[in-house]
């Protein structure tokens, strides 16, 4: 893979970097938790010494029941929040103690996706998608040029004039993804994309989470829809009360089975 | 990164639209409070030049002929400053006396344009010990070879200038409640707006828009409050002037002949104005960014 070579050659040409989590020697981790441990006010421990790689192009789930700690993860992930204690790597840059200013960039390496979808709800699906692109500075012709071809990537092409009420649950989530696939990130995070959804629209989102996943995106899925799991049969990291409990290659679910 | 004035502009009018009621009573406010300020300025400026022979605390001038001869210039100068009420006295060539004319009557130009330097009256302006002697002076000295005219304030500059203080302290007063009003109204003006579009903001946030990128909309809505109702006082003060000017040159309003304020001072004042409120705007919305606007 390219970017392992890069990160090959970068270590050799800097071998102090061989040392550095996330920029191993031919290896290149996306995503690294290093003890990582979160707690909230009143003494809520929402992650407990958690540590983990995720390489690029992974596609991993995150399970585990309400309160676990799925969401918080992704927070710290976005840098929405900061660990207590313990180091976070992305894309080879350690963001814990990132500077304010930077974590706007750090987040254009980044897609997000929720279970509310997020949309606006007074711009159409195409000026929705836009948005994202519009307002980190791209100039109009990318916008025209990258909008349309996301939209069909997500099988929107037809309703780009349609506001977000038109649409049904599942077409809106398809609009969230195009909105963060568009600026094509390197990270796709999604926080419980099906929690709104019926099954059958669920593994459509699913399939398309993994054509995103195919095209080189790290995908990473905070979710406790249990049959998106098994169906998918892909990596499985388990929380439970904050602490990784399970690190799986090809994982289930695995809860009340 | 380039923040497209596009971008900003279509996104500045959108929150002034939304929020329509709130701008008008911000931009009112900004521009009662800013004319009030730029009057109280203005009256300051007419009643110092009305006044202007005495500042410094002089309390007569004793006016020389403009053909008046050295010897006897001196002569004058010798008898004031013998006198035991005269604490202290200083010359003022034809040329200083000039300055003075014309501030005095700048908005009659055709006073001034008539004037030159050399028939001007060069005077001893003095400083008495006790300000009721200036009659004893002038009887003294009005009959003097080479003195033309001993002048000495009268009661009604006293009072003007006291009238004015209590004005310009009233107005003042006004224009600080107003400011502060015109503070609250724009801070709250744009909390509305930061409230309106927290979908928005949520969503800039999350796809890494830079926090100015996030602000500047914002920033630009007080902005363009504050110039607008800086504009309006910048209209409302050059009226007023205008207006001032006709009363004493067309309606015969001897009263405010003394209140001289020239174009010039007029045009600095309303200026000023237009600055203060873009002041006041954009601070406004900086405090409101600052405490809603979490980026």
């Amino acid at each position: 893979m390219a970017s392992g070579a890069g990160a090959t050659l970068l270590a050799l040409m800097y071998p102090e970097f061989l040392s550095v989590p996330g920029c191993n020697a031919g290896l290149y981790e996306m995503i690294t938790f290093e003890n990582v441990t979160k707690t909230y006010k009143r003494g809520v421990v929402a992650l407990n010494d958690v540590t983990f790689d995720i390489e690029k192009g992974e596609l991993v789930f995150i399970v585990g029941p309400s309160g676990s700690g799925k969401t918080t993860l992704l927070r710290l992930i976005l840098r929405e929040d900061s660990p207590d204690k313990g180091r976070i790597w992305v894309a080879g840059k350690e963001i814990a103690h990132l500077n304010h200013w930077r974590i706007p960039y750090l987040r254009r390496n980044m897609g997000c996706v929720f279970q509310d979808f997020r949309l606006l709800p007074n711009k159409s699906v195409f000026e929705n998608v836009a948005f994202a692109l519009e307002v980190i500075g791209r100039p109009q012709h990318v916008i025209n040029a990258q909008v349309p071809q996301v939209l069909e990537l997500v099988g929107l092409a037809k309703k780009r004039r349609n506001l977000p009420h038109e649409l049904s649950g599942g077409e809106q989530q398809r609009v969230a993804i195009a909105r963060a696939f568009v600026n094509r990130p390197l990270i796709l995070l999604a926080d419980e994309p099906t929690g709104n959804l019926d099954p059958s629209t669920s593994s459509g989102i699913m399939r398309l989470l993994d054509r995103i996943n195919r095209t080189g995106t790290t995908t990473i899925i905070a979710t406790h829809d249990a049959s998106m799991v098994d169906m998918m049969r892909r990596r499985v990291v388990a929380l439970e009360h904050g602490a990784l409990v399970r690190d799986q290659e090809r994982g289930i679910y695995g809860y009340g089975t | 990164m380039a923040i497209s004035t596009r971008y900003v502009a279509k996104e500045t009018a959108a929150n002034l639209m939304r929020n329509r009621l709130m701008t008008v009573a911000s931009i009112l406010t900004i521009a009662v409070s800013l004319s009030l300020v730029g009057v109280a300025l203005l009256l300051q400026e007419g009643v110092s030049n009305a006044t202007v022979r005495w500042s410094n605390g002089v309390n007569v001038a004793v006016f020389l002929q403009a053909d008046v001869t050295s010897s006897q210039s001196v002569s004058v100068h010798d008898q004031l400053v013998a006198m035991p009420e005269v604490r202290h006295c200083f010359y003022m060539n034809k040329q200083a006396t000039y300055s003075e004319f014309k501030r005095l009557y700048a908005n009659q130009p055709d006073v001034y344009e008539t004037a030159t330097p050399a028939n001007m009256p060069p005077s001893y302006r003095c400083v008495l010990s006790n300000p009721k002697d200036a009659q004893t002076v002038q009887a003294q000295f009005v009959h003097k070879p080479g003195v033309r005219n001993v002048a000495y304030p009268g009661l009604e500059i006293n009072t003007m200038e006291k009238v004015a203080l209590i004005l310009q302290i009233v107005f003042l007063s006004l224009a600080l409640i107003l400011f502060l009003s015109a503070f609250v109204l724009i801070a709250n003006t744009i909390r509305q707006a930061i409230f309106a579009r927290r979908r928005e903001i949520a969503v800039m946030k999350l796809v890494g828009a830079t926090n100015w990128f996030i602000r500047i909309p914002f920033m630009m809505e007080g902005f363009v409050q504050g110039i607008v109702g800086g504009l309006i006082a910048f209209g409302a003060i050059f009226f007023l002037h205008w207006g001032l000017g006709y009363l004493v040159n067309h309606a015969g309003a001897q009263i405010l002949k003394t209140i001289v304020i020239s174009s010039n001072a007029m045009f600095v004042t309303a200026f000023a104005v237009v600055i203060a409120g873009i002041v006041l705007g954009t601070a406004g919305s900086l405090i409101a960014i600052r405490r809603f606007l979490d980026v």
